[in-house]
């Protein structure tokens, strides 16, 4: 752009304030059209899987949780308001991908951690397959939302394990954090004969341990509201 | 002596509650105080999965160079990948330990091996600053031979740039800091089982003068630099530093003082100038004196460390440990299906994981309590940890890219629970009162610590 070589040093200030005005208003009265995209953050991301036995429960824990939530035109998720805003029924236009790295979930147990770690990354082939993967495929709103509370939902789509794929639905929340962030949490069921994966039984000394089938991915999941 | 036993701290409670289980059980029968009893770092590494593997490069290829090559030939998750000396004749012997590994002259050129994941320098004392730092550079994974440095500056530029490097690790060659049988006598001796401590001795003999044979006299330079003042730090770093560093670290303290005594009783007149003789008194707080003498003119008793307490004492030889109990000195439970040795006229108690257990009565039931060497579980701990971090470094950056900032990834990988290993700092500490004790044998005087020294 070329200036007019006289124009004052005010007037410039002056056609740029108007123009920051006005796209603010704009900005204001029309319904949000762009797509809201939240990647993975490292703070305050943690999963716990937890299992039972034929001796006692048992837990691992890590804290690398990657992927992305990207949420349709006009979704907005506002704590004051009862419903989700920009959705129609119960249906929330999203897409996304959670990733949890195999071997970045340890046992915290006080003996031989390390041999529990071996026997979970063994059963899951975690050579072959390092990931546990969800590919979200549908969002349904569960209302209505109490103000200050998080927004509860049910997602459905493809929980991938070991190199197995199966359809999963189970309920999350998610809180609304500070204005680029949030928080989604829940707790995804997981039979692991329907993944192919014999729940191990191993033994040490003269006893034998057995693992149960059902196992829980508990996760808290935090994410940056991408610029 | 001050009342306060710096010995004991919080896993007082834990050590009793671990001895109140084992004096009912004894009492129900002799159930054995197992590993799975001990705290999980004592759990012998044996028992434990082979991690992923690590691709090794061995840099400095004389004896301990072989031994280390030797040791990772047991270990089928650690392939060495490349080999480097400056010594032609180095790599025949090396290459029967490590047929396939690449071989090297210049460590620069092993290095720049993108196929070498780890290095471990074995090279003479004063050289491992610059390869160090070139290694740490070249973001290799480093194991870096004990004492760190011969010059406390050294040290400390090593320590500097290993505490700035959190995408690898860093793991001085203090082994006895990964070997199971120490973090088994840890909650052991720290839980008050010698009653009020008294003072602490370790010793090193050896009948031989430490000279290596060479061809020529070049070589005899190049491979005898530990006779030598300007070039090694005598007795106590170059044998001792185990001993020195692993009081310390049962002490949980640094010393204050070091006083030394050496003499040249044999082995003076092949131009050597380092001590064959020294003995050095290190004062640790609450006047809890560590006694040290190493000799190379007599073999008697060859090597052990004591830790003596006003109810028992406890010796440590190779892998084993025992305990001497003073008569009259509180009854612990597990001591009752202990196999007991002779040494001299005392009895002493085999401590050991599961060296309670009735069968423990048998002649050499406990023999392979802890059957590899020190050098091989500290090798083993390094591998696992590089293994560990490594592929938490990867899934990192894999998943968060930008999102994730430096402080981030050091706080996701100081909550990875890692196996026992030296520290930067505990290679710093145990490197200072090295030189510091060597020092104060050459000039036959006390020195005082300085708190700096340890800090970088």
């Amino acid at each position: 752009m070329k200036f007019p070589a006289k124009l004052s040093l005010q007037k410039i200030k002056s056609a740029a304030f108007t123009t920051v005005c006005g796209t603010l208003l704009v900005a204001a009265t029309l319904p949000a059209v762009a797509q809201t995209k939240y990647t993975s953050t490292p703070k305050g991301c943690d999963v716990k899987i937890e299992g039972t036995s034929s001796l006692h429960d048992w837990e691992m824990e890590g804290s690398l949780i990657g992927g992305f939530l990207e949420f349709g035109p006009g979704v907005q998720l506002d704590p004051a308001q009862a419903t989700v805003g920009g959705i129609t029924g119960d249906k929330v236009p999203a897409t996304g991908r959670v990733i949890i790295p195999v071997r970045s979930v340890h046992s915290k147990a006080d003996h031989l951690p390390d041999v529990m770690e071996h026997l979970m990354q063994d059963a899951l082939k975690e050579p072959q397959f390092p990931r546990i993967e969800f590919n979200l495929k549908e969002m349904a709103f569960k209302g209505p939302h109490e103000a200050g509370k998080p927004f509860n939902f049910e997602v459905t789509g493809d929980l991938s394990i070991s190199g197995v794929t199966n359809a999963a639905t189970f309920p999350i929340t998610i809180t609304q954090v500070d204005a680029d962030t949030i928080k989604v949490s829940g707790t995804a069921p997981v039979n692991l004969p329907q993944y192919n994966i014999t729940p191990p039984a191993p033994s040490f000394g003269l006893g034998l341990m057995k693992t149960g089938p059902d196992v829980k991915i508990i996760f808290d999941w935090s994410l940056h509201k991408k610029q | 002596m001050n009342d306060i036993h710096p010995l004991q701290d919080s896993n007082r409670r834990e050590f009793l509650k671990n001895t109140s289980l084992a004096t009912l059980m004894a009492v129900m029968g002799g159930v054995e105080l197992r590993a799975a009893d001990a705290p999980a770092s004592a759990t012998p590494l044996t028992k434990i999965p082979p991690p992923p593997s690590v691709n090794f490069g061995v840099i400095g290829l004389n004896e301990w160079g072989r031994e280390i090559l030797h040791q990772l030939s047991l270990m089928s998750y650690a392939p060495v990948v490349a080999i480097c000396d400056t010594y032609e004749h180095a790599f025949r012997k090396a290459a029967e330990e490590a047929p396939k590994a690449k071989q090297y002259k210049d460590y620069k050129e092993l290095l720049a091996d993108p196929n070498v994941q780890a290095v471990i320098i074995a090279t003479p004392t004063g050289t491992h600053k610059e390869i160090v730092l070139a290694a740490l550079a070249a973001n290799k994974h480093v194991y870096c031979e004990a004492p760190l440095a011969n010059t406390m500056d050294d040290a400390k530029v090593i320590a500097k740039a290993a505490k700035a490097a959190t995408k690898v690790v860093f793991q001085p060659g203090l082994q006895e800091r990964s070997h199971p049988q120490r973090h088994f006598l840890i909650p052991f001796i720290r839980g008050g089982a010698l009653g009020k401590d008294v003072m602490a001795r370790a010793q090193w003999h050896k009948h031989g003068g430490w000279r290596r044979e060479s061809p020529n006299e070049e070589r005899s330079t190049q491979l005898n630099w530990r006779l030598h003042q300007k070039t090694s730090t005598g007795l106590i770093g170059e044998e001792g530093i185990h001993e020195v560093d692993a009081t310390a670290w049962f002490l949980k303290n640094r010393p204050v003082a070091v006083t030394g005594f050496s003499a040249m009783r044999l082995w003076g007149e092949d131009g050597r100038d380092v001590p064959d003789t020294i003995q050095a008194v290190y004062e640790f707080p609450h006047s809890v004196n560590f006694v040290f003498d190493a000799t190379l003119c007599a073999s008697f008793d060859a090597a052990y460390e004591m830790y003596y307490g006003t109810d028992s004492t406890i010796m440590v030889r190779d892998s084993k440990a025992w305990q001497f109990k003073e008569a009259g000195s509180p009854l612990q439970g597990w001591e009752v299906y202990s196999r007991k040795d002779m040494f001299y006229k005392e009895s002493g108690i085999q401590i050991v994981a599961n060296g309670s257990h009735q069968s423990a009565l048998t002649a050499g039931a406990t023999a392979d309590a802890y059957p590899n060497t020190p050098l091989w579980y500290a090798l083993d701990a390094f591998t696992r940890n590089v293994s560990l971090v490594g592929g938490a470094v990867k899934d990192f950056t894999d998943l968060y890219g930008d999102n994730g900032s430096a402080k981030d990834l050091a706080d996701s990988l100081a909550a990875l629970k890692t196996y026992p290993a030296a520290t930067w700092q505990d290679g710093l500490d145990a490197t200072v009162m090295a030189i510091v004790g060597n020092e104060a044998t050459i000039k036959k005087q006390k020195i005082a610590f300085e708190k700096d020294w340890f800090e970088i």
